[in-house]
């Protein structure tokens, strides 16, 4: 019962984007196109869980001085092994994501994951609860991309849906749409939910 | 003995341990996944060579790789790895075109011949293909350029171009067939080409051309909107690196070729 609760809070009530405001900044980046928006929200995803999951585990063995850079040792490792891997395997979506996987690192939503859950429970609950969030933000992440890619070049994942009657929008393709449009999902998920709204 | 968690040794002893630990793991990493990705980075190089010849898809055996020595002679190569480490290397290779000398640089150079049908004659046409490096809005980007001589011109046959952190959507879009294709056909030099003449490159993008009066252009190409920075970088690659091989082009000599 917990467990899946754990599991659903950051998908939609808790979500760490349109809820804790946190990752943003990749959000508007990597939101362009729909596939490396797909790929960068499945590498978080991973190294939020994977983080979680080491970090939780060693918990009673790090010395609280030093935690933030054992988190950061852990994090950039997973990030070098989801770079790596990439590279080796998925060659061409490695290309598209270019900076962007390195900048994992950054991501306050693994950092915050790890600091604020992962330090004070089991290993399987933070495990689920780096997955979720990871989810989370790849849900808001691909949403973006579908409006800023549609609008923005008449495609979805790179096939053209639009016709040549329609002028692609190229304001769409700049990183402050992304924010207008993240901004448009806030207003809509808090519309529906009341008590996020603030008095 | 209860272990105290705070105290200074304890802290240094658990990071030592943990950074020889993530060190070794990721090194072990590093080390096993090292092939894979060279092989994609090599097949990535044949396929872009392929691709700027225009015959996509096939076979990188049936082009000649060899480097240009004395300003104007055509070397053939065996092997091509060390001509592609060079390449790889962009540096070494930007290096290479800033200052070239004739005397003692070799020049990559890669060439093809295809059967070509016109007018229902037939009859073999040489393809050249030369490595393109320079800078964009935010880092290097690169490419091959295919060339054929017609006319006492050099025409570009095909270009590939790629990236490392170009804005995606914007600058990026170099990367793309959308842009690349508006290369094909154009030329390289405004005159006629002129060996040991004044020789100047006018191929370039060009912003506020629309796409109909470039097409009556024959050098320029529309630049992308937004991407300014990225196409004045396309620009002054072409230039670098072509001017290293004006001289091949404008009066070839082939060495030691063996069919």
């Amino acid at each position: 019962m917990k467990l899946s609760k754990n599991f659903t809070n950051p998908l939609a009530a808790n979500n760490p984007i349109i809820v804790q405001i946190l990752g943003i900044c990749s959000a508007l980046a990597v939101t362009v196109k729909m596939e490396p928006a797909l790929v960068m929200g499945l590498s978080v995803t991973f190294v939020a869980a994977f983080s979680n999951l080491i970090m939780s585990l060693l918990r009673n063995g790090v010395p609280s001085r030093i935690r933030i850079i054992v988190q950061l040792v852990v994090i950039a490792s997973l990030v070098i092994v989801v770079d790596q891997f990439l590279k080796a395997y998925m060659y061409d979506v490695s290309k598209q994501l270019s900076v962007y996987v390195g900048l994992i690192i950054t991501n306050c939503i693994v950092m915050g994951r790890v600091e604020a859950y992962a330090l004070g429970n089991k290993p399987w609950d933070s495990f689920v609860d780096g997955v979720a969030n990871g989810l989370g933000y790849a849900f808001i992440l691909v949403l973006v991309a579908f409006f800023r890619e549609f609008f923005g070049s008449g495609q979805l994942f790179g096939m053209q849906v639009l016709g040549d009657w329609y002028t692609p929008n190229s304001l769409m393709l700049f990183p402050p749409m992304a924010l207008i449009i993240v901004g448009c999902i806030i207003w809509v998920h808090r519309s529906f939910n009341k008590d996020l709204q603030e008095k | 003995m209860a272990l105290n968690k705070n105290s200074n040794a304890y802290t240094i002893i658990y990071t030592i341990v943990m950074v020889v630990i993530v060190g070794a793991l990721l090194a072990t990493l590093a080390t096993l996944l090292k092939p894979a990705q060279e092989e994609n980075v090599l097949n990535e190089q044949k396929e872009s060579i392929m691709k700027a010849f225009g015959a996509e898809g096939e076979s990188f055996d049936k082009v000649v790789a060899g480097v240009i020595k004395n300003g104007n002679e055509f070397h053939e190569v065996d092997d091509v790895k060390p001509l592609f480490e060079l390449i790889s290397n962009r540096k070494a290779l930007a290096e290479l075109y800033k200052d070239y000398a004739a005397a003692d640089d070799e020049l990559p150079i890669f060439m093809y011949e295809r059967e070509v049908e016109e007018k229902g004659h037939k009859y073999q046409e040489t393809l050249y293909v030369v490595p393109i490096v320079g800078k964009g809005l935010w880092g290097d980007i690169w490419g091959y350029v295919a060339l054929k001589r017609s006319a006492g011109n050099l025409e570009v046959v095909g270009i590939t171009m790629d990236h490392a952190g170009e804005t995606p959507g914007l600058g990026a879009e170099i990367a793309t067939d959308k842009v690349q294709d508006k290369f094909v056909g154009k030329l390289v030099f405004a005159g006629k080409l002129v060996y040991g003449g004044d020789n100047k490159i006018a191929l370039k993008m060009q912003k506020g051309v629309s796409a109909s009066d470039a097409e009556k252009m024959p050098s320029t190409v529309d630049a992308i909107s937004g991407g300014t920075k990225t196409c004045d970088g396309v620009n002054s690659m072409i230039e670098n690196s072509l001017e290293a091989y004006v001289d091949f082009f404008a009066n070839p000599k082939f060495v030691e070729k063996k069919k």
